[in-house]
């Protein structure tokens, strides 16, 4: 089996917005190739239909009744946020001078 | 000694009935068998206090219908108001939610009380609950062995006696496998029967929630609390819920029956194989045509669930960034620098690998040669398993290829987790419901399983095979009670 190349592994990892250290990317050039080997074996797969199954779910989709639900209050859509200042969400400068 | 929990729910509600016995007394029992099995790890959060407060609330009122004053235990991936629910993850590790899931809201009106939140692998990402951020629950039956996964700490629970009943999910299998290796009755139902509304994401084609109990009726007569059209999930169905016990003790002859015959080719050990010959032979026996059946693409079942499933977990668990809800990072920076420190610090090891896997296929040229491609043979697939139906009435396999194993054994390979559920994994595909059956021991003593899987919401047909075969079997499955 090929292992991935360092720059493979980090490429994928940002991919997924996940930040390695140099060990891990060592690890992962192993175990994500494994991965990779074996969804491979769909390849061998020939002679399908073209017709998608998405999820296997037979109705038709309905329109709800457009009219106002209880709804959370901004407290409990705020409390469990990590850092808050007053009514907002709290993250690091986006935008610089 | 258990005076209560060795209790079929009916003998619980005729003493509830007659006074004997009240809520309070039954959580008494409960909390006691938890603490005295707290090496089983089967709980990542207790909720004591809440749950005598609804005991207490409950002996204000009649007791009232069968599940009034009965106790479960919920797997930590299904959101309860106000108690913890972690995933198993430390990246949820202090989240509290802010609303019930639907089946949670459904629990409640049926007057269960929730005694707790049950550990499992992390995001449902595993086969043998190890993933846990908590560290893995323990098989009962044999405490250095695995409970199976992704629902451990549900089926480890039950089978120790020390809840009734519990709450499990399966997106490949992760209700029927450990409730096979942990001797338990486990229900997969069809896609759309129970709402999803709550359940924290994972590959949200395939997650269905499902009850694991100790036999065939109490799963049946749970199942018929927690189904129904929510519409806070558009993908559950408007079918009418049937009372799933209709159809149990009913006479069973003349069924026609079909076996996958890859999922009992060479990938099944033998001490399985027998458990499972024994089963087709008793219903031979009794009248009933059994014979094998190929259904399509399930040798690739497994390369075929990895795209599908690691795709959708993916984009699923793309929201946990650190800004809105759950672990952030302490490491100062820019926004980028929060979602990426906060992802690596937060995720455990298979959570990254999967979403790395996934995040990949479905990136750029990659999304069409693999997810789409995943997609068509899945259609292809279900195609095959609704062809099988026109012929035969269920279909039934071993539901696990070994029984129980050591814990740590295997855990440096990837792709092991993927292969404990290779004959699972179909029925998620298909959207199929499938129930494990506790079907027979091996020498080590160590219980057995075998599925039912049913056309799409045919499940009263599943428990009534499940319930007919249960009595002819009459197993023992106490050896799971641990210490007494």
């Amino acid at each position: 089996m090929e292992k991935l190349s360092q720059e493979e592994v980090k490429h994928i990892a940002h991919l997924a917005r996940i930040r390695l250290t140099d060990d891990e990317v060592e690890k992962y050039r192993v175990s994500l190739a494994k991965l990779f080997e074996s969804v491979d074996e769909i390849h061998e797969i020939k002679g399908y239909n073209d017709e998608i199954l998405i999820a296997p779910w037979k109705e038709d989709t309905t329109l709800r009744e457009d009219h106002v639900e209880e709804m959370l209050s901004q407290e409990e859509v705020l409390q469990n946020a990590p850092a808050k200042n007053g009514k907002f969400v709290e993250v690091p400068v986006m935008l610089s001078e | 000694m258990s005076k209560y929990l060795d209790l079929s729910i009916d003998e619980i509600h005729q003493l509830y009935q007659e006074k004997k016995l009240t809520p309070t007394m039954l959580l008494d029992e409960v909390y006691a068998r938890i603490d005295e099995n707290m090496d089983l790890n089967c709980f990542i959060t207790l909720c004591k206090e809440e749950a005598y407060q609804t005991a207490k609330e409950l002996e204000q009122e009649e007791v009232d219908g069968p599940f009034w004053g009965i106790p479960i235990a919920i797997k930590d991936n299904i959101i309860t108001k106000d108690i913890r629910t972690t995933c198993a993850s430390k990246i949820l590790e202090n989240f509290i939610p802010i609303y019930d899931a639907t089946v949670i809201e459904k629990i409640k009106s049926s007057k269960m009380i929730i005694v707790g939140k049950t550990n499992m692998d992390e995001f449902a990402m595993g086969s043998t609950s190890e993933t846990s951020y908590f560290g893995a629950p323990k098989n009962p039956w044999n405490k250095a062995y695995i409970t199976g996964g992704s629902s451990g700490g549900s089926a480890s629970s039950v089978a120790a006696r020390m809840v009734p009943l519990s709450l499990g999910s399966d997106t490949g299998g992760s209700i029927r496998q450990p409730a096979s290796y942990t001797g338990l009755v486990g229900m997969k139902p069809t896609y759309g029967r129970v709402s999803r509304y709550g359940l924290v994401a994972f590959a949200s084609s395939l997650d269905q929630i499902g009850p694991m109990t100790r036999n065939v009726y109490e799963n049946a007569l749970l199942l018929s609390v927690i189904s129904g059209r929510d519409d806070r999930d558009l993908t559950s169905s408007s079918k009418k819920v049937e009372d799933y016990t209709k159809l149990i003790g009913s006479d069973i002859h003349d069924l026609k029956i079909g076996i996958p015959s890859y999922l009992v080719s060479d990938i099944v050990s033998q001490e399985v194989k027998d458990v499972f010959e024994n089963v087709v032979t008793l219903l031979k026996k009794n009248g009933n045509t059994v014979e094998l059946v190929d259904i399509d693409y399930l040798k690739q079942a497994v390369p075929l669930y990895q795209i599908i499933a690691m795709g959708e977990a993916s984009s699923n668990l793309a929201r946990f960034d650190g800004v809105r809800y759950g672990y952030r990072t302490k490491q100062e920076g820019s926004v980028d620098d929060l979602y990426e420190l906060t992802r690596s610090e937060g995720f455990g090891d298979e959570v990254k690998r999967r979403i790395m896997v996934g995040s990949s296929l479905l990136s750029s040229s990659k999304a069409k040669l693999y997810y789409n491609k995943a997609l068509s043979i899945r259609d292809d697939m279900e195609a095959s398993f609704l062809k099988a139906f026109e012929t035969y009435d269920l279909l039934i396999a071993p539901t696990t290829t070994t029984a129980s194993y050591p814990l740590g054994q295997n855990q440096e390979d990837p792709l092991k987790s993927f292969m404990d559920d290779v004959l699972v994994i179909p029925a998620n595909m298909a959207g199929l419901p499938a129930l494990n059956l506790p079907a027979g021991l091996n020498q080590d003593h160590l219980p057995i399983g075998i599925q039912i899987i049913g056309a799409p919401f045919e499940e009263a047909k599943i428990y009534q095979l499940a319930s007919y075969l249960e009595k002819e079997l009459a197993l023992d499955l106490e050896g799971g009670k641990c210490s007494d």
